[in-house]
């Protein structure tokens, strides 16, 4: 059995990539069952967010997996294969247990101790739960992964400062208006993300708050939430020019807010600054609305980009956590090691107890009927001697388990009883 | 000029005052309460502008466009009534920053054809002149204060506009403080050099009658004073920002510079 990683996140594809293959809620269902039925599935897991998509998976068959996981992610999100290919990155065994407890640890996050990937991971491992992907090892593994975070968290500072992609966004408005007292905002799409960059405006002196969604029900829920104002999805756009921080997280395939239209926005606000962010993935607005005068506009990428520069205060903590990575990554093989020696010791013992019954048996036609108290006796003896024998054996190969050249233990052990396979 | 005529020429300029008050106010304020008053004053201006662009026309026996005292009086009065126009039939409120103060200076050069009275001493003609130096170079002040936030406020935008940070100048004020900056600097210049232009036309009407007004470097002032007037009006309507307002205002600023050198030269007019 192998283990595999294959996906793409922000920093081996840009966001133009990452926007066709991302999975919404229900493609996830389906490419779940598909990946089911490819050949040498054992287990799969699919994670996708803004920032990347990832597919782990343990299979049977070393080569085959990887080959899968490109065909699989071009078929499903109907790219080509060819195109696709060099943005994937592909981890195995050690380096791929490695990547998912720093995914699930926030240090591959773009804005590195970010807490929301955490639950990202868990509604991932939910989803790849319900439909059945999930069995022995993958699920023990993210259970570890889900643990390995929180030591991350509790351990280090990560999670402290409060840089992160909403967070940014703040700091740019500040910079763009000096004060957020008597600023508008309007949000495009209830999504978690645009709900915590409200909040921080909120926090931060913003007035009015306009919510917008498609679903009117989510609107009504996020509105309460910073008693913000209920716009029409269908009309949202007429609200555009009063408002001077506008933030999108939509689900729309297709741009909300074109170059055309910002420019008569900006005209009503008679050259007003505003700054849009645009923090979906496929892009709500047009990238070349940030050409228009006094329009400033940040997508997931730009925000990033911003995020960087911010972060040098964290790369401490970062390299802590780092510690508490490897630390758990070499418990975990050194865990995986002493399993994989289960099957040698459990052939040792069947080996062994074959020969007992066998010289029992052969006994038994010799002496001819005994007595149960003899019958005991026997069983007795036979079975303590195999037991004191083997355990020698067994208990050094438990210890060599986990060594660097303990296969070459375990090999030997297998040739001198004979117990055949590899 | 008929006497009656500069008359109700000078009573006209007086009533624009008012409109030129409603202008500066909205520039310092960006409201004012008294827009209609204004208008009303304006128009009234209008009417007597009329009567004493009728009575000179009537004195001299043809349309009065000989000089060019009586040229800015008619054009002054053509503007005035352009902009009465413009205001009834779209309702073009915001214009009034522009076309106020435009009209009144117009109109304030045609009156002083005849000087209205001579200096009751040298120490009110030197304070006067004082007055008018003063208020030009705080004018120049606030308008340098202008031109360095404007470009500042133009690599503040381009950094935020290119997402890029340059180290040295990461440390700049938000955009938003700078833009404050600029209009409260360009409004507070915009009031002393009008002023400034106001006190200095008086001064040269008085000291010299009707020559002054063919200096050429006079005719610089009151270009630099237009420019000024544009960059305020574009700024106040159509909200210039960045990289157009920043060139407008190194230009207007490159032609104060201009203007200010070439009346080092006239030391010599000023020299009684």
């Amino acid at each position: 059995m192998r283990f595999s990683i294959t996906g793409v996140n922000h920093n081996s594809a840009p966001v133009e990539v990452r926007e066709r293959l991302a999975f919404d809620e229900h493609a996830l269902a389906e490419a779940l069952q598909d990946l089911k039925r490819r050949p040498g599935f054992c287990e799969g897991l699919i994670l996708s967010t803004c920032n990347r998509v990832e597919v782990a998976l343990t299979s049977d068959d070393r080569a085959g997996a990887t080959v899968a996981v490109d065909a699989f992610l071009a078929e499903t999100r109907h790219v080509e294969r060819e195109w696709v290919t060099p943005y994937l990155y592909h981890y195995e065994d050690g380096e791929a247990i490695r990547h998912l407890f720093r995914v699930a640890a926030s240090l591959d996050s773009m804005v590195v101790g970010e807490p929301q990937i955490l639950g990202q991971l868990k509604a991932a491992y939910a989803l790849a739960k319900q439909h059945g992907a999930l069995s022995g090892f993958l699920d023990a593994l993210l259970t570890r992964a889900f643990n390995v975070a929180k030591r991350v968290r509790s351990e280090t500072d990560i999670g402290e400062s409060a840089v992160s992609v909403s967070y940014a966004a703040v700091e740019l408005a500040r910079e763009i208006f000096g004060t957020l007292a008597d600023k508008k905002v309007m949000i495009v799409g209830a999504g978690k993300m645009s709900e915590l960059a409200a909040r921080h405006l909120r926090r931060n002196g913003a007035t009015q708050i306009f919510v917008t969604n498609r679903t009117h029900e989510r609107a009504v829920e996020m509105a309460q939430l910073f008693d913000g104002q209920i716009v029409e999805y269908t009309r949202f756009q007429e609200f555009l020019p009063e408002v001077d921080i506008v933030i999108t997280s939509s689900g729309a395939p297709h741009y909300i807010i074109v170059r055309d239209e910002m420019k008569k926005v900006i005209d009503a606000r008679r050259n007003r600054p505003v700054f849009l962010i645009d923090i979906a993935v496929p892009r709500n607005i047009e990238p070349s609305v940030n050409e228009l005068d006094n329009v400033f506009l940040y997508d997931i990428d730009d925000l990033q980009k911003v995020v960087e520069t911010n972060l040098a205060g964290r790369m401490q903590s970062a390299e802590e956590a780092e510690a508490i990575i490897r630390e758990e990554v070499d418990r975990m093989l050194a865990r995986l090691k002493a399993r994989e020696v289960v099957p040698t010791i459990v052939s040792l013992q069947e080996q062994f107890e074959q020969v007992r019954q066998a010289e029992l048996a052969r006994m038994r036609g010799k002496l001819g009927a005994l007595t149960p108290e003899q019958e005991q006796a026997l069983e007795a003896l036979t079975k303590s001697m195999m037991n004191k024998i083997a355990h020698g054996p067994i208990s050094e190969l438990r210890r060599q388990a986990s060594q660097p050249d303990g296969h070459h233990f375990v090999a030997a052990i297998r040739k001198v009883f004979h117990l055949g396979g590899d | 000029m008929h006497e009656m005529g500069v008359f109700w020429l000078r009573l006209a300029t007086a009533l624009y005052g008012v409109g030129l008050l409603h202008a500066l106010a909205v520039l310092l304020r960006k409201k004012s309460g008294f827009l209609k008053p204004a208008l009303f004053a304006f128009l009234v201006g209008a009417v007597l502008h009329l009567v004493a662009i009728v009575e000179l026309a009537i004195t001299i026996g043809h349309f009065p466009v000989d000089n060019f005292f009586e040229c800015a009086t008619v054009c002054a009065f053509l503007i005035a009534v352009l902009f009465l126009f413009v205001y009834w039939r779209y309702n073009f409120a915001s214009l009034s920053v522009c076309i106020f103060p435009l009209v009144f200076v117009l109109t304030q050069i045609g009156a002083s054809e005849t000087p209205m009275l001579s200096w009751p001493s040298t120490g009110v003609r030197n304070t006067w002149l004082l007055l008018h130096v003063t208020m030009i170079l705080l004018g120049y002040a606030a308008l340098l204060l202008t031109a360095v936030a404007s470009i500042f406020y133009l690599i503040q935008e381009r950094q935020l506009k290119n997402k890029k940070k340059v180290n040295l100048l990461s440390r700049l004020p938000p955009l938003g403080t700078l833009d404050n900056l600029v209009t409260n600097s360009m409004s507070f210049g915009f009031v002393f050099i009008t002023l400034g232009v106001i006190a200095g036309s008086t001064w040269a009407s008085i000291e010299t009658g009707s020559t002054w007004i063919r200096d050429p470097r006079i005719a610089l002032a009151f270009v630099t004073w237009g420019f000024y007037l544009a960059m305020v009006f574009m700024r106040a309507t159509a909200g210039w920002r960045g990289r157009k307002a920043a060139l407008m205002a190194v230009a207007v600023l490159c032609c104060s510079a201009v203007t200010w050198a070439a009346h080092v030269g006239l030391s010599t007019v000023l020299a009684k």
